[in-house]
């Protein structure tokens, strides 16, 4: 069973962001990045399958060095081996530009019988590049997934998935197959000591633009289909009220606004 | 012409359709597009008879009984061919497990925009641009689509009120037959309901939530209790769920349920993001928590700083003698 599984390099969730000048993005260059959070979940689940039924797994990011850490912190928890998407024309992609050219890398590297890719990323966190990567692809897909059990020799899976107020449905779907991991899922492991030695020695190559034979107008900035006109920081529609008094006080006040001002109860 | 992917379960319009038609009607209004709604499924002249009800121009309706249950590969597969055959403006579906499994799959598949997520629009020009949240709902980007209509948008839930839907209208119905070639890859084995005697947090009006301030397990009868007083649902927060105090069904915030009730307590919950991102839309969020400093009284709006334990039963023993349980 090959395993393919995506990780985003996003900026560490503990920096502080800062609009850029031309307020189109945030500054990038102090800042530290790290696996989006979703994506360590798909990637635990990628190895943990592997486990059970033998195979490869092997871990795909796009970016400059960021990506480049992130997929040697892959490797050292336990992927076999490495894609860098590395080319200057791929900065500013959106979901499709990139989900376009990670679909291309999948099929240059032989296809997958399974992809697998965080339900969303901590930066555009949308949820929407695993799905769009399936439509590129012409695999099957579920999202929100939180179990998944692979049958290799008749090649199917059975998913389950989390949908809104508790609901749960498992879904069978044939290889190949892009999920969309959820949050918790599993726990994920911690590369050892070991792991980050045998990462040294491990695969990892570098493809551009070209070498996917993807023309410039596909790729990055170029091949987005929307452009951050402005980004900034939504006004917050109130400011919090304190009410004051002993507790009984605050309580009795509260329930008068509750309901009389805002008019909620 | 603007079309809304409606969403239902028991013959019933979800929430999220009605706050999609809402940015339909203004967005329409704003550029002068009329309405169409989308209802695919089986047996749901009900559904139909109830966008009648709304200021829309025309329900296209597609009945099959491979379209009974929601399936990704069908659905793509009837909105290609439905759509195919129209001149879209803008199509929006909800930002639910359910629209963001297809509407990527169209965009992909027409090589047109998606927008997901959307809480806001802007009209520049001729122009439409979209308003979304990016980096766990801190900031917001305002997006420029390429080249020329259609654009998909998935809508955020809890960011367009109901309350504004425009009712009045005489919309024309058309139903359409389908006929599918394309082969359902994914088949749904089995759904499991949420419990009995659980509710579905993102139909509460009032959500009575519990953090990690109620220290232990069995503390947390006071939130049952205040719930109670005001018949409302219990949620919690994912410190909550993680300790098995509650299962992972009453957690609200970005791996659990994303809610935006009428009214959200957030008891001794700190806020950290991942919670904020599934309340913060809440129309009235109170804050109890006796650290001042805690990030939940950035989005709350009322706020008691002081310890639960007495300001809890205080609020219990209030709505008791109101009777509003």
């Amino acid at each position: 069973m090959k395993i393919i599984s995506c990780i985003k390099p996003v900026p560490d969730p503990a920096s502080r962001l800062i609009i850029n000048e031309s307020k189109t993005w945030i500054k990038e260059s102090d800042l530290t990045f790290v696996a989006s959070e979703a994506d360590n979940y798909s990637l635990e689940e990628a190895l943990r399958l592997k486990e059970k039924h033998q195979g490869e797994v092997v871990i795909l990011s796009m970016g400059g060095d960021e990506a480049a850490r992130v997929l040697r912190s892959g490797l050292a928890m336990g992927a076999d081996r490495g894609i860098h998407l590395l080319d200057p024309k791929f900065k500013g992609a959106d979901e499709f530009a990139a989900a376009e050219t990670l679909a291309k890398a999948i099929e240059k590297d032989g296809g997958a019988d399974l992809v697998l890719a965080g339900v969303l990323s901590d930066d555009l966190g949308t949820g929407m590049t695993g799905v769009m990567l399936a439509e590129f692809l012409g695999y099957a897909h579920a999202t929100v997934v939180i179990g998944v059990e692979a049958d290799p020799a008749a090649k199917t899976l059975k998913v389950r998935r989390e949908l809104e107020g508790g609901i749960n449905e498992t879904v069978e779907l044939p290889f190949p197959a892009v999920l969309t991991i959820q949050f918790g899922i599993n726990q994920p492991r911690y590369a050892s000591l070991k792991g980050i030695m045998a990462a040294k020695k491990k695969e990892l190559k570098a493809w551009s633009a070209t070498d996917l034979g993807l023309s410039d107008n596909l790729v990055g900035k170029a091949g987005a289909m929307y452009e951050v006109k402005e980004l900034f920081v939504p006004a917050r529609k109130s400011r919090v009220e304190i009410i004051t008094g002993t507790a009984e006080e605050a309580a009795a006040k509260l329930v008068e606004k509750l309901r009389k001002e805002a008019k909620v109860i | 012409m603007i079309f809304v992917i409606t969403e239902h379960k028991d013959n019933k319009l979800k929430s999220i359709t009605s706050e999609a038609l809402v940015l339909a009607q203004r967005v329409g209004q704003d550029f002068g597009q009329p309405i169409t709604a989308i209802v695919l499924g089986s047996n749901v002249s009900g559904l139909v008879d109830e966008l009648k009800t709304k200021q829309i121009d025309r329900v296209v309706v597609a009945e099959h009984p491979d379209l009974a249950e929601y399936s990704p590969d069908r659905y793509v597969e009837a909105l290609k061919t439905i759509l195919g055959n129209e001149k879209p403006f803008l199509v929006i579906a909800g930002h639910t497990t359910q629209g963001i499994d297809f509407a990527p799959r169209l965009s992909v598949s027409l090589r047109r925009p998606l927008i997901a997520g959307c809480v806001d629009y802007e009209k520049q020009g001729d122009k439409l641009l979209l308003t979304r949240q990016v980096f766990n709902a801190k900031m917001n980007i305002k997006t420029g689509l390429r080249g020329d209509p259609p654009c998909f948008a998935t809508v955020s839930p809890g960011a367009f009120s109901t309350d504004d839907l425009k009712a009045g209208g005489s919309a024309e119905v058309v139903s359409v037959s389908l006929q599918f070639s394309g082969p359902v890859r994914r088949k749904l084995i089995e759904r499991i309901e949420a419990q009995k005697g659980k509710v579905d947090l993102t139909a509460a009006p009032i959500i009575v939530a519990g953090g990690r301030g109620l220290k232990e397990k069995d503390n947390f009868k006071i939130i049952f209790e205040l719930a109670d007083s005001l018949g409302a649902s219990v949620g919690a927060s994912r410190p909550v769920v993680d300790s098995e105090w509650l299962a992972r069904e009453y957690q609200v915030g970005s791996s659990g349920q994303t809610v935006s009730p009428k009214l959200y307590f957030a008891v001794g919950i700190s806020g950290a993001i991942q919670h904020l991102v599934g309340m913060q839309t809440s129309r009235c969020i109170v804050a109890i928590n006796k650290d001042v400093e805690a990030p939940i009284f950035k989005v709350a709006h009322y706020g008691i700083v002081d310890d639960l334990f007495k300001v809890v039963p205080a609020l219990t023993k209030i709505f008791n003698d109101l009777k509003l349980g």
